[in-house]
């Protein structure tokens, strides 16, 4: 996957707060809570990475090996694929 | 007044703006018909027609106007008044009605909320027997628009407890609320504060063992703020607040108010203790 992950900033209403990402879904009022990992991935979702350079950065950083990390990345940014929070996952 | 009060044009704004004159009430709103039973906030206007014969129509600047059938309980007057009517003339005017009771303590308000019947009002007034004085009951309206902290304006409704939450409490009976309303005015112990004063805490009251408290965090935070009480509807009507504002408003008071849950026990015979450590955590609290 080459496309750029990026934020739909019409889709969310976001604000940080104890160390967690709280996300607003503007359709249907849902809140979604970002906590650990995830909440270091929100402001990597910055338009200039794709999945595959994301993956790696996490790999790195972490020191894990891509396969065994890509799973949950992949569940994670389906997750916000399907709320619509972001496009190019 | 309390040293610590701040200098702000909220009560006597309110107070203005809910002064009471008697005459007819329209019967409809922004086009929509309005039945006894029913009350509607359009842009800076609110009607409520009570199912008892009681009528409230306000428009921003102009105060409220009631109306009254010939057989009514003049009692329930007031509890209209300062319940819902109330509520609308303080969204109206930019401020947040929020469900809960509250005391002050060394410049602070700490409040207590939870569902009708949770003991927010039975803990409040109590707590007049460690000497902290009453700041509001049942609603209390905040001031969200300075960016620093969360104002509370004084409470403006007259404390009402139940025969056993005046044994409780030992707050003073006065008259009965209304004949159908199995509770009185009461006045407790160390009296009521008007001031306004930052709110220091939020406290959820829960029901369960053993007695402890317990910090709330992070996305809970917002979800504990994001009532769906009756009075925070009429804020949202008001404020014309979308999806969007109304995050925006609950994430801006979540980030500058400590909240915490309580829980204890529905036990006449534990009230005191509690009260006592409630007591005891505010103080301490006052003196860091």
């Amino acid at each position: 996957m080459t496309a750029m992950l990026v934020k739909n900033p019409k889709a969310f209403s976001e604000t940080a707060i104890d160390g967690e990402v709280v996300l607003l879904n503007l359709r249907d009022g849902t809140f979604f809570s970002l906590t650990g990992t995830a909440a270091l991935i929100w402001p990597l979702l910055d338009g200039t990475r794709s999945r595959t350079a994301l993956l790696a950065e996490l790999a790195r950083t972490h020191g894990e090996v891509e396969a065994v990390i890509a799973p949950d990345l992949d569940v994670f940014l389906n997750q916000l694929a399907k709320a619509r929070f972001i496009a190019g996952a | 007044m309390d040293e610590t009060a701040l200098s702000h044009p909220g009560p006597a704004l309110l107070a203005d703006e809910a002064q009471v004159r008697y005459g007819p009430v329209p019967r409809e709103l922004g086009g929509r018909a309005m039945p006894p039973g029913s009350m509607l906030l359009v842009d800076d206007c609110f009607l409520l027609r009570s199912l008892t014969g009681y009528g409230y129509f306000y428009r921003k600047g102009e105060g409220v106007i009631v109306e009254r059938d010939d057989d009514v309980d003049p009692a329930e007057e007031a509890l209209w008044l300062n319940g819902s009517v109330y509520a609308a003339i303080a969204s109206i005017n930019g401020y947040l009605p929020f469900h809960a009771s509250a005391v002050a303590w060394q410049g602070g308000v700490y409040a207590f909320s939870g569902p009708s019947g949770a003991g927010k009002s039975t803990l409040a007034a109590a707590l007049g027997q460690h000497g902290l004085p009453l700041f509001c009951d049942d609603t209390l309206v905040l001031d969200v628009s300075d960016p620093d902290k969360v104002l509370c304006l004084p409470g403006h409704k007259r404390l009402k407890l139940t025969d056993q939450a005046l044994t409780l409490t030992g707050a003073a009976a006065q008259e009965k609320v209304a004949p159908m309303v199995d509770k009185h005015y009461a006045e407790p112990v160390a009296g009521t504060l008007r001031a306004v004063l930052p709110l220091a805490r939020l406290t959820f009251l829960e029901l369960g063992e053993p007695v402890e408290f317990a910090p709330i965090t992070g996305a809970e935070r917002l979800a504990r703020l994001n009532d769906d009480h009756y009075t925070a509807e009429l804020f949202a009507w008001a404020q014309n607040e979308g999806l969007a504002a109304r995050f925006a408003r609950i994430a801006h008071i979540a980030g500058r108010v400590p909240m915490q849950r309580l829980t204890r026990p529905h036990d006449p015979d534990r009230f005191a203790e509690v009260t006592a450590l409630v007591a005891h955590q505010i103080k301490q609290e006052g003196q860091e």
